[in-house]
């Protein structure tokens, strides 16, 4: 993962690649685990959300169901981008040498 | 990523405020004592709404509850000289003072309200498919 370095995600450059690796190195690893640092705490949040409801507190249903939805769609994406990861990894292990 | 979601939900928030206040309005509708027990009609509640402050570059980030009225009206008096709170000397002998509540209007109230509650519920539904949609660029 280490040798995965140069994207700069914070300020992708659409349309303009020589931009990448250019500025503000930030290292890829660590945005993807503070990625799925955020979300953790996204569904922890949901999940706290949900208790109180059930635990009759004033929480209106439909910010319950935006934390759910909210954690919902953010697992997915970080799978999806999982699943792209694993896939570009396993197409470099096929390769031969 | 989820600004949209949370504009929308503010809105559900806010406009389940408006329905909570119009359906206390409808419930008091024959009440003649207020809430510390004197003898006064009851006087509507009408939830009026605001702007979030944080502004973005898109627009308001979402709607707030920025006040609950108090409508100070007239009573509407009825003839019910048997009644408990029926006004004991003066012109007004045998009248009873009730709340000025137009049913009609407070429906309408809460019918827009619903409305506006489900149009909402709408621009989340877009917003939500989206995002899932978008999600295909990988898959």
């Amino acid at each position: 993962m280490d040798a995965i370095r140069g994207i700069n995600p914070g300020s992708l450059p659409m349309g303009s690649p020589q931009q990448v690796g250019s500025t503000q190195q930030t290292d890829f690893r660590d945005f993807l685990l503070r990625s799925i640092r955020e979300v953790n705490s996204m569904q922890q949040e949901a999940d706290r959300a949900v208790e109180r409801l059930m635990l009759g507190e004033e929480v209106t249903p439909a910010e319950v169901l935006t934390a759910v939805q909210k954690a919902d769609i953010a697992f997915k994406l970080m799978m999806q981008i999982r699943n792209k990861l694993i896939q570009a990894y396993q197409e470099i292990q096929n390769i031969r040498v | 990523m989820f600004s949209a979601l949370d504009i929308s939900t503010s809105a559900l928030v806010a406009q389940r405020i408006r329905i909570t206040a119009i359906a206390g309005n409808i419930a008091n509708i024959s009440t003649t004592h207020n809430e510390r027990g004197e003898p006064h009609p009851y006087q509507p509640r009408y939830v009026t709404f605001q702007a979030d402050p944080a502004v973005g570059a898109f627009g308001a980030k979402g709607v707030r509850v920025s006040g609950v009225r108090v409508e100070d009206r007239p009573p509407r008096y009825k003839y019910e000289p048997g009644h408990p709170d029926a006004i004991q000397q003066g012109p007004m002998r045998g009248y009873v003072a009730y709340p000025n509540i137009n049913l009609m209007t407070e429906f309408t109230d809460a019918l827009e309200a619903a409305r506006a509650y489900e149009a909402n519920l709408g621009a989340i539904e877009i917003t939500k498919d989206m995002t899932q949609q978008t999600l295909r660029i990988l898959a």
